[in-house]
């Protein structure tokens, strides 16, 4: 870890896909400094690069040129177990989909990633219940995610994100799949995690959901205005 | 969780899916754990007849077929020779003849005559109903076993006369009839099924001739006297003369499965390698496609920090659950399928009674086992490679578009 408050830093990233046409330069010399105290909200026109650069922010996907530092550590430097291991101990996902597992309940979403990390039983069944309180959905702990509602999907996924107290959580289109009131209610969510200590960078066309960060930037043709 | 419970789930989960792979494995693996016991069934079983006879040597005429019929020179001789050597305890002379039966009111029904100076019929028959050929014969009549098959035909049971005339090889003459009377039905496992055999005592046989016989027999069986064992024994008599040729039930054994079933052995190991090849295929198909609908899914783990080897080992559980279950049916589907087979291809004329194609031993469950286990492993390895090498940012950019 760095010894200041840096989560993540982002030093003039591109990142630029090879195509049958010619290359594509999804993100463009894009710097972007995340701090603990962080809530960052990322707007623009779709196929602006808002996904790919929090891919990159993500140790998802490896930049062009330019270098990502999370914690200090520098990503491009690090295995693909070791960017694991941070993706897994130190970011919380939120996708648009919710991708959570149709095979578990609610409970197993949760306790999966706290499992993959060899958090030991007692205590992840402690932090299992405290997240679905925490996401109001503990009468909901057995049902499996075909039973939830979009909107108690994505809490579900939201409680999965920060199953392992993740120093930073990363959503990409958080509300896209959710109708405005429920929206509102994941919206009031995140304000939580991010009043409890956990820097947030999410990429949204929700002007609502935007509209309650701490920073909003825009990105238009790769670069982050 | 475990990668086991996920991917118990995951089959759970989707269940058309998972019931789809486990019958075609159940399928194809009963057809494989076939091939597996025709592979040695014949053999095994064949060893199982012939270890059954009570003797543990066979004798013939100077000749490299163990089971060749080539006639044994004065026999009586031998046989008092090699009933005298330490290591043999028992012997038995046989002889056989084409035969006529005939009984009033039915045409002529072809048999085979056979002669035993063993009266229990060791190494010739199992008896079934009545006495064997120690039943006290009435004054001249001498006392014959007949095969079940020729006791239905003629019903025939212990206590009737049956009329047999010896055939002359090349001729159109025959011996006049001599009269037998039946002491028992018995099993001849050496014999076709539906073979007409007329067992009788050496005395019996000579009867048939005429009174007058040569000294020859077809064969002769020896029984070791522990503890010199069957090859020692063997070695000892093939010392006595050099035209004759002894060999232990093992070496009979071992010479079968290096000749007459090495193709049953080698049809075998190509069908089973197909219907493995088959069962490869089909669980590999459909945990690719299972992959493929779930690449969003796989994406999401991946980005949420699970590793590579949790979800190859989940994708190796699932293909392990799916080969496992549905090789585990397939061992009674295959024993079903096995007997009808078995019961079909004893229908060929011609064949022992006692023979066997498909047998069930140990070894076949270990090799079928095996044979599942690397399917599991082979048909995993294409869906563990695109699940594990997926690129996560693009899979996920795609699932969303």
């Amino acid at each position: 870890m760095s010894g200041s408050g840096d989560v993540v830093v982002a030093q003039a990233l591109s990142r630029v896909f090879p195509m049958a046409a010619g290359p594509v330069t999804a993100v463009r010399e894009v710097s972007l400094r995340v701090d603990r105290g962080d809530y960052i909200a990322i707007g623009g026109p779709s196929g602006c690069g808002k996904s790919t650069l929090l891919h990159l922010l993500g140790c998802v996907d490896t930049p062009s040129s330019g270098t990502v530092r999370f914690e200090g550590r520098d990503v491009g430097a690090l295995s693909d177990s070791e960017r694991g291991k941070i993706r897994l101990t130190r970011i919380g996902f939120v996708f648009q989909r919710f991708f959570l597992l149709p095979m578990l309940t609610a409970w197993e979403n949760i306790e999966l990633p706290q499992s993959e990390a060899g958090v030991p039983a007692a205590e992840r069944r402690a932090r299992t219940r405290e997240l679905l309180e925490y996401v109001g959905l503990s009468a909901r702990a057995e049902h499996l995610p075909s039973q939830l509602s979009g909107g108690e999907m994505q809490r579900v996924a939201v409680a999965r994100a920060l199953a392992n107290r993740p120093a930073l959580l990363l959503a990409d289109e958080p509300t896209g799949e959710l109708d405005e009131a429920t929206g509102d209610h994941i919206a009031a969510l995140f304000d939580r995690v991010h009043a409890d200590g956990t820097a947030i960078v999410l990429v949204t066309h929700n002007a609502s959901l935007a509209a309650r960060a701490k920073t909003r930037r825009a990105m238009r043709s790769g670069v982050l205005e | 969780m475990t990668a086991f419970a996920l991917a118990w789930r995951t089959a759970r989960r989707y269940r058309a899916r998972a019931v789809l792979a486990v019958v075609g494995v159940a399928v194809i693996g009963a057809l494989n754990f076939d091939m597996l016991m025709l592979s040695r069934g014949l053999l095994l079983s064949f060893a199982t007849m012939i270890n059954s006879t009570g003797y543990d040597i066979r004798v013939a005429g100077a000749s490299t077929l163990p089971l060749s019929r080539s006639p044994l020179t004065d026999a009586t001789t031998l046989m008092n020779e090699v009933a005298a050597l330490p290591e043999v305890d028992a012997v038995a002379l046989i002889r056989t003849a084409g035969a006529v039966l005939a009984a009033p009111g039915r045409p002529p029904e072809g048999a085979e005559l056979i002669g035993s100076t063993d009266p229990a019929g060791l190494g010739i028959w199992k008896q079934a109903t009545g006495g064997d050929l120690t039943s006290a014969p009435n004054g001249a009549t001498a006392s014959a076993v007949i095969s079940r098959p020729l006791a239905v035909r003629l019903g025939l049971s212990a206590g009737s006369t049956i009329s047999v005339r010896v055939r002359i090889v090349d001729s159109l003459s025959a011996m006049p009839p001599v009269t037998l009377r039946v002491a028992g039905i018995a099993e001849f496992p050496f014999e076709s099924q539906q073979a007409s055999i007329v067992a009788t005592t050496m005395d019996g046989f000579k009867a048939a001739y005429g009174g007058v016989l040569n000294d020859e027999a077809s064969f002769m069986f020896a029984r070791s006297r522990p503890p010199a064992g069957a090859e020692a024994a063997a070695d000892a008599i093939n010392r006595l003369r050099t035209d004759i040729h002894a060999f232990s039930n093992e070496q009979v054994i071992a010479n079968f499965g290096r000749n007459a079933f090495t193709y049953f052995r080698q049809i075998s190991v190509v069908l089973s390698a197909t219907t493995a090849a088959f069962s490869m295929l089909l669980v590999a198909t459909l945990l690719t496609v299972s992959v493929n609908q779930r690449l969003g899914e796989v994406a999401a783990l991946r980005a949420l920090g699970i590793s590579r080897r949790r979800i190859a080992s989940t994708l190796l559980w699932e293909a392990a659950l799916l080969v496992g279950i549905g090789g585990v049916l397939a061992l009674p589907l295959g024993e079903l399928l096995a007997t009808v087979l078995d019961k079909i291809l004893r229908r060929m004329p011609g064949l022992p009674s006692g023979l066997h194609f498909f047998i069930f031993e140990r070894n076949a469950l270990v090799l079928h086992a095996a044979v599942l286990a690397v399917t599991a492993v082979v048909a995993a390895m294409y869906p563990v490679w695109l699940a594990v090498h997926l690129p996560i940012a693009q899979t996920l950019r795609q699932e969303v578009s």
